[in-house]
């Protein structure tokens, strides 16, 4: 009930933080150059979206301007060659010579010629109805013209000027009036269309600027929001690694402390004679031995821990046969386990193939992994170790598996993958002042990584967690080599 | 009309001092040609505008057009006359064969007419046969003549006495010895 209620608002003020910190968290771990390659790639392609606008919207201007010029110089054109229909006609009056009345007959009915491809033209391209209206409209009148000219023309050529004047005023100028009205209202209607193309243009010109500016700000704000996370999870990444230290130097020297203040007060025990007898020398000589071994074993850690920094790998691989090492580990655990009740059960696939490895790092690790299993295991005092083979999942082929499970404390799924950070340490574990480096892990997982396996982990709180590592299987050139180079090496020796 | 009087004065007198009269010649024989001179010799149609509803004239129906005695084709269509210009060979022939004139006769003739107000319009003059054939095409009421060469769709060939120029014995031909085209 308690768990289902609604968050109060101090709670949500509390969620918000840490999935602040989550969040931050999550682009440390991604890395800065993750997320500037993220902001270039949006940017890159709402970028491209801008500039494809852009481009479709300079090239409906283009367009438009192209066919306004076009469509004006043809307007122009059939007006021009309209006129010039009727003054080529009316070009005949002024003379009684044959021979120019028919050059200009003839220059009449060029243009006339014209005029009906003009015409031709626009009511093949007509497509709204007005148009298609208006183009019908302007052939039948310039059809009825065209007859009235035919007789005017007839009549100049016959020398009745008169005549031609008549029939040119009774019928010729209404009918060209007409003509000349259907004309305009062609201009009109381009005027009409041109305008509203260039209402979409600008229209569209206005879109393109708006969108612009939006990516422009979205992209100043998105990356001054990455920059910001950037340098927020490395300055928390900073002081993470500063109070990590602070811890792990705490850690340490409280772990030194342990075993110095025993040795201390046993060699103050030797030294003010208040051990007498041999049995006691003896009991007084394993404490300062124990604790001496145990100083000993937390500064190889750190040593080690120190020495694997760098990233260089500094083990030898070869194969290895998994079943040896284990025994030899769990021997070597016994110390831990022995006397405090640990039930360490063991299955081992017994046609368990040769990994390849390193004695020392596998060793290393599976100490680490049982240390780790002996310290978070709690009352149970359950420890299973498994051996055996199964798919990789990230290569081809089988791999041999390593388990160290218990039935302790669990880890929470939040800190599942602190868990391998060097110097990380649970704040539960702290609580429940178990003592450690925080280094354990770590050092196992890098271990793992530099002889070419991993190292997993599942986890249930309170029911326990299980650590496996995973080693890949040597194969018939790694036994070559590794059964040559011990024939070599034999051989030389 | 007064004004018209007067002009047709002034063309006769101009007429009457630049050119020999020879008025009253008689009209050449129009004999079917020897066989050796038919070769230069090349058929003269008569053509009138595409609408004119007339498809054939007879030998004395083109003999009053061309003298201007038949003024109409029907009482509201007028017949408007196309000639080439003094002393090209199609002009000749067609004096010679259908007026039955020399140049100067027909001219003193046409003068007369027009004087007198015989003849109301005097024929249209062209300076070449694409000008005439032009002109024809334009004037619903024209006819003239073209060379069979000359001649194209946009005017329509007349038969004349039933025979049209490619016709054995059409007897308007033109000399293509002569200059002129």
């Amino acid at each position: 009930m308690s768990e289902q209620r609604k968050l109060a608002p101090s709670d949500r003020a509390s969620v918000r933080p840490a999935l602040r910190d989550r969040l931050l968290a999550a682009a440390s771990r991604h890395n800065a150059p993750f997320l500037l390659v993220l902001v270039f790639c949006a940017v890159a392609v709402v970028g491209g979206f801008v500039i494809r606008d852009l481009q479709a919207a300079n090239a409906e201007a283009e367009t438009m301007y192209a066919g306004a010029v076009h469509g004006l110089k043809r307007i122009g054109e059939l007006q021009y060659d309209a006129q010039e229909t009727r003054r080529a006609t009316l070009y005949a009056l002024t003379t009684s010579d044959s021979n120019l009345q028919v050059e200009y007959a003839d220059r009449s009915r060029n243009a006339d010629q014209r005029v009906k491809d003009a015409i031709l033209e626009y009511t093949r391209q007509a497509k709204r109805p007005a148009e298609i209206a208006l183009a019908t409209r302007l052939s039948q009148d310039w059809g009825n013209y065209l007859t009235v000219r035919d007789e005017v023309l007839a009549s100049i050529l016959e020398g009745s000027n008169k005549e031609a004047v008549s029939r040119d005023l009774s019928g010729g100028v209404p009918s060209f009036e007409r003509v000349r009205k259907d004309l305009n209202d062609v201009k009109a209607l381009y005027d009409e269309d041109a305008s509203q193309r260039l209402a979409n243009v600008v229209a569209t010109s206005h879109r393109s600027a708006l969108r612009l500016i939006g990516i422009l700000g979205f992209t100043f704000l998105f990356s001054s929001a990455a920059v910001w996370a950037i340098q927020r999870s490395r300055m928390l990444n900073a002081i993470q690694l500063a109070k990590l230290q602070m811890e792990f130097v705490a850690s340490v020297s409280h772990e030194l402390r342990t075993p110095l203040a025993v040795m201390s007060s046993a060699a103050d025990n030797i030294a003010d004679g208040l051990v007498e007898g041999k049995a006691e020398l003896r009991k007084y000589g394993g404490v300062l031995q124990n604790q001496s071994r145990r100083m000993s074993g937390l500064v190889d850690e750190i040593l080690l821990f120190a020495s694997t920094e760098d990233g260089k790998n500094r083990y030898v691989l070869q194969p290895l046969a998994v079943s040896r090492i284990i025994e030899s580990v769990v021997a070597s655990s016994e110390a831990l386990t022995q006397g405090e009740g640990f039930v360490i059960v063991q299955h081992i696939d017994s046609a368990l193939p040769p990994v390849m490895g390193d004695l020392s790092g596998i060793s290393q690790c599976l100490q680490n992994l049982i240390g780790n299993a002996v310290k978070y295991s709690g009352d149970s005092r359950w420890i299973g170790i498994r051996a055996s083979t199964g798919p990789a999942e990230h290569a081809p082929g089988q791999e041999v598996r390593i388990s160290v499970a218990d039935r302790g404390i669990g880890i929470d799924r939040s800190e599942i993958e602190q868990i391998f950070d060097p110097f990380y340490r649970s704040p539960r574990i702290n609580a429940a002042q178990i003592h450690g480096t925080g280094l354990g892990l770590a050092l196992a997982k890098r271990i793992a990584e530099a002889m070419g396996g991993r190292l997993s982990v599942v986890s249930e709180l309170s029911e326990g967690s299980t650590f496996t590592l995973h080693l890949r299987i040597a194969k018939g050139e790694d036994l070559q080599t590794a059964t040559g180079s011990r024939s070599a090496s034999s051989s030389h020796s | 009309m007064p004004m018209r009087r007067l002009t047709a004065f002034a063309a006769l007198l101009a007429l009457a001092m630049g050119l020999r009269a020879d008025v009253g010649a008689a009209p050449s024989a129009s004999l079917e040609p020897p066989p050796e001179q038919a070769a230069l010799l090349e058929p003269l149609a008569i053509v009138v505008n595409r609408s004119n509803p007339v498809n054939g004239l007879t030998s004395s129906d083109l003999h009053k057009i061309f003298l201007g005695a038949r003024s109409h084709w029907t009482p509201d269509r007028r017949i408007t006359l196309v000639m080439r210009e003094p002393g090209e060979a199609e002009r000749k022939t067609i004096l010679r064969d259908v007026c039955g004139m020399t140049e100067g006769q027909f001219k003193t003739h046409l003068l007369h007419g027009l004087f007198t107000g015989e003849i109301l319009v005097s024929p249209k003059i062209l300076a070449s046969p694409m000008g005439a054939r032009k002109f024809i095409y334009n004037v619903p009421g024209a006819i003239g003549y073209l060379r069979v060469s000359d001649v194209d769709d946009t005017v329509k060939v007349l038969r004349i006495d039933e025979l049209l120029p490619n016709d054995r014995g059409y007897k308007l031909r033109v000399d293509t010895r002569q200059a002129g085209k």
